[in-house]
Formats: C-alpha cells, structure tokens, sequence
C-alpha cells in the first residue's frame, strides 16, 4: 500500500494545535469518540476472552456453581488425550493454506496482468465468502455417486466414493472457502510492483524464471505472506468442513471438539482449554502476519 | 496524480505487447492462462448452482418448485429475523465506527495504534472461542443484562465481531478526504454536525458502503457463533441451514434454504457493485 501523502492543511493545523495549548482538549474529545467502540470491545471482546481463560483453570462446570474447583487438569488432559486434535487442527490448516499459496499464485498473478475480465472474475469470487457451510453442502451434493459430478469424475477415473468423507476433500472445502483471502492479498502486493521493473529485467536479458525469482516475488512477497497466514488463521477455526466432507480422522479438531464438550457433555473447563489452545495458535499466526503486512490494512 | 496515470499507461502499454515474453508466467500460452482462470469461476460457483439444482429437482425426474414451500412456510420467519438482526448490526456497527474512525483519524490520540489493534481483537478469534466465550460471559459475568439467548446477545456478539470491518474502509476513505472541504464549510458558517452531515458523510459515503457490505455478508450468513449463544425462540437462518443439515440431512428443503441464501447475498453484493462500485473495497476482504 502506498503512504496516502498527508494534506498540507492538516499538518500545519496540527502544528498551531499543539501550539496554542489545545492539543490536551483535542485527543479528551478523540478518547470521548472511542468510548463506545472500547467498551464494547472490552464487555464483549476483551472480558469474555479473559473469562474465558479462567474457566480453562476450572473442573467441568463447577465454575457455575457457588464453590469453583480450581485446577490445571483441563490443560494436562489436553496434553495426554487431545494432541492429536491440535495436530489435526494445525494439519488441515497447514494443507488448506499450501494449497491456497500453490493454485492462489497463478490465479493471483493472471488476474492481475493477464486479462481485462477482472469486474466478473470479482463477482464470481464472492461466492466463497458467503461461507464454508453452503460450499460445503453444495460440493457434498456434487460427489455424491449420483450428483452432477459423478460423469465428470468418471471421466477423470476419480472414484467419487472414495473423495467422500476423506482428508483431500476436507482440504479442498477449506481451501476453496480461503482461497479469495489468498488472492485479495496476492493482487493488492502485485498492484504495488511495477511492471516496468519486469519489462526492465527482461529487456537486461533475465529469463523469465529469473524475473520471477530476483523481482517479483522479493517485491510481493510480504502480500504472499499475508495472504498464506491469513488464510492460516482463517482453517484454524475450521468446523462445519470436516462435518460434511470430512471421515472421523478428520473431526477432531479443535472447534468441533471444544464444542461438543462444552454444548452437549456440559465440561466447560476442558472447552474452555480447548478454546485457550485454539486462541493461542490463531493469535500467534495472527501476530506473525501483522508484523509482515504493517501498513497493508491501511492500519 | 501524474504518477498514477503514467503507471498506468505503462501497464496499458505492456497488455498490449502482450505474449512478448516478459513475464514469468508468459512462456505459458495465452489461452491457458485463460482456462485456468475459468476452471476456477467454475468452481467458485459450482456448490451453488449445484444446491439449486438440487433444490429444483422434482421425483419423476421433471423439475418443480416443491421444495421451496418450506422457504415460502417455516423458513420465512428465520430469514426475516436475520435480516432484522444484519439491519441491526449495521445500524450498531454505524454508531461505533464513525466517531470512531473520526477520532483515530482526525484527533490526537496517544496510543491510536494500539487502540486500533486491541479493537480488531475479535476479528482474529476464530468464531467456536468467540461464541464460547460469549456463552460463559452472558450466562455469569454479564447475568444481569438480557443477553442470553436473546436478541441482545446475538446483536452484540455480531457488533464486536463486525464492526473492525466497518471502521477499516472509513478510516481509509476518511485518510483520502482532504481537510479542506471541512474548514471551506467551515469557514462559511456551517458548525460542527452541519458540516459533518452535509460535507463529510456524503464524501464517505462508498467507504461507509463498504462496511455495511461486508457487515451485511457476514451477519447473514453466520451460523457458529450463533449456534452458542442462541436459544431455541431465536434462530437465525444460516443458523436453521446449519441445523437443517445434522438433523434432516441432505434434503431437498435444506438445498433449497441454503440456495436461497446465497441468492439474497449474491443480490446484495451485485447491487452494492452496481451502486458505488469496488474502490473503497481494495485492502478489504473483497477486493
């Protein structure tokens, strides 16, 4: 993203401001506009997570109850009986989101040099967005032996049965729920290289190979970077994917998991664990990915 | 300004000579470059065209509107509570942003960066920690407002988790107007609110359009957070699909409410589109 160049109004306002002493008054009436976005995030953001942090440390539901009974085990039955969903849960998101990088590329690169059809190419991509439940739905009906994409798969010699309730498909739906993340990211940092600085590389006798690799992915690399962890952290949260198309192996992931604890066994401290792990893991990739995109949000 | 147009010019000339080798991607024929950009559309709009499809389908292998009877019946009123529940939400995510991303952007805070990112905090929480939370919240910390499994609860959970998206593309439209139209109104007499509702809301009007866009796409089409902290009374529509689909499976009702979901977003992101274009959208989740 380019700096938007501060008119020079603003600066020289700013100056005489904190000149004639008014600079206090200004940023009382700033926080007095923040106010009602703050305390809603704290009541309904910021307190809930803190909440939920503790009811981690408590057994079951006695949290609710008027003696809490306070323990670490939530978090050492993670460790003995539940690694395998955090592994699950990373696994997914890690496949989902190479696979986004490896066909987002492409896609990305071509949309943004290549054709004049982006309005529609835009319009289309919106589907996605509308969320993983109907596009999970709709391609469960698409395998099916008898939907309309069982003669397509037969001429490829994909046995639909098999795709079913297995792993890939589970990856494909999250990736495909993903995949505009990826390539919003991917345009937008390609919007910034010049393709002069291409024509430039070319006209000085570098191989295509070569532009790529000496200019345009070291000057579109922090958007590629954004665009992989935001979708990294988007597969995190997975839930309604691995319901549909996805085999036992594949729903034992965090969300699903803490949720029937804590929905229909009622052992909220070990949901709340679960939700703790998970947070952790997002806010982690979350951190990584706004050290890399600074400035890319406009923030 | 000049800058801009001379890049673009410049690009305009490199469409042209298109195919002369310069890119990475250009050994690869033009067509394609084609083709795997439509097998992509294709995919993109596949699930959808397929639930309808599905939904269409009549026994005798004709096609009947049979299935949307239970859209035009019980569904109706689930679908009319969402979008009472998404109206609300804009409205909410309104009030908040704006004075807002007015302060971040026009006043001297202290601290505005780390303000900024402690608001955007829910928008990272992936939505199973966010309800669960939320859940615990409503039912013991926060026991005596009406919020559980009310429509309180429901519209203030949608608030926090939205309304970053709001405030972003009005801060970066409100970046890109120059103070300049504020004083001139000013300077000729208007006050404060004259100039804030006749000069400013105005100009930002395709950023503020840009919120509620993406405030109106996820609102309605959100189903998990939703799925921890409604009750039984106040079931939304993407909540009801998602319900439809672990209790009557893959039925021809559940295919026809899911595709007229998709429908009634699709409509209002064309509309958006046709109204005040994709400009404010760039940086967002859209574009």
């Amino acid at each position: 993203m380019k700096e938007i160049p501060v008119p020079a109004a603003m600066l020289e306002a700013e100056i005489e401001q904190s000149k004639s002493g008014r600079f206090q008054r200004d940023s009382l009436v700033g926080f007095g506009l923040l106010t009602p976005a703050i305390v809603v995030v704290i009541l309904f953001s910021l307190a809930p997570l803190a909440y939920l942090i503790l009811v981690s440390f408590t057994s079951e539901s006695t949290f609710f109850f008027n003696n809490p009974v306070y323990t670490g085990g939530n978090y050492r039955t993670i460790v003995d009986r539940f690694m395998p969903h955090v592994w699950t849960t990373i696994r997914l998101a890690t496949l989902a989101s190479i696979f986004n990088l490896v066909f987002g590329f492409p896609f990305a690169y071509i949309l943004a040099r290549k054709i004049r059809y982006r309005e529609l190419v835009r319009t289309l991509m919106v589907f996605p967005l509308f969320g993983p439940l109907y596009l999970a739905f709709g391609l469960f009906y698409v395998l099916l032996p008898n939907g309309p994409g069982a003669p397509f798969l037969d001429f490829l010699g994909i046995d639909a049965a098999q795709l079913l309730f297995s792993e890939q498909m589970t990856v494909f739906g999250m990736a495909l729920f993903t995949f505009p993340f990826m390539v919003m990211n991917v345009v937008a940092s390609l919007a910034n290289v010049d393709p002069t600085l291409e024509e430039a590389a070319r006209t000085l006798g570098a191989a295509s190979w070569q532009t790529f690799v000496r200019v345009v992915f070291p000057l579109s690399w922090p958007g590629i970077l954004a665009g992989f962890l935001m979708c990294y952290g988007w597969n995190l949260g997975v839930y309604v994917v691995p319901i549909l198309l996805g085999g036992t192996p594949q729903q034992r992931v965090l969300s699903l998991t803490l949720q029937q604890k804590a929905m229909s066994q009622f052992d909220y401290g070990l949901a709340s664990a679960m939700g703790v792990v998970l947070m952790a893991l997002a806010f982690t990739v979350t951190w990584v990915s706004l050290r890399f995109s600074r400035g890319a949000l406009g923030a | 300004m000049s800058q801009s147009i001379a890049s673009r010019l410049a690009r305009g000339s490199a469409r042209q000579s298109e195919g002369g080798g310069r890119s990475p991607l250009a050994k690869v024929p033009t067509i394609l470059q084609h083709v795997y950009i439509w097998i992509w559309l294709l995919i993109f709009v596949m699930p959808f065209l397929a639930t309808l499809a599905y939904s269409f389908e009549a026994p005798n292998g004709g096609y009947s509107l049979e299935a949307y009877d239970f859209v035009k019946g019980a569904f109706l009123d689930n679908l009319r509570y969402s979008l009472e529940l998404t109206l609300m939400a804009i409205v909410g995510n309104l009030l908040i942003s704006i004075p807002a991303a007015y302060a971040i952007v026009r006043h001297n805070v202290p601290g505005k960066r780390f303000i900024l990112s402690t608001l955007n905090v829910s928008l990272y929480a992936p939505a199973a920690v966010m309800g669960l939370s939320l859940l615990i919240t409503y039912a013991y910390l926060l026991d005596f407002l009406p919020l559980t499994h009310s429509t309180w609860g429901l519209l203030a959970a949608y608030v926090v988790g939205t309304f970053p998206l709001m405030l972003l593309p009005i801060i970066v439209a409100l970046r890109d107007l120059p103070m300049v139209y504020e004083e001139a109104a000013r300077t000729l007499g208007a006050n404060r609110l004259q100039s804030l509702f006749r000069i400013e809301l105005p100009l930002l009007g395709p950023g503020i359009g840009a919120g509620i866009l993406m405030t109106f796409v996820i609102v309605f089409n959100e189903f998990l957070v939703t799925l921890f902290i409604a009750g039984p009374s106040n079931q939304t529509a993407a909540l009801r699909v998602y319900g439809l689909t672990r209790t009557a499976g893959f039925s021809q009702s559940t295919a026809a409410a899911a595709a007229t979901m998709q429908l009634v977003s699709f409509v209002v992101v064309l509309v958006f589109f046709k109204l005040v274009g994709s400009r404010y959208l760039k940086g967002t989740y859209f574009a």
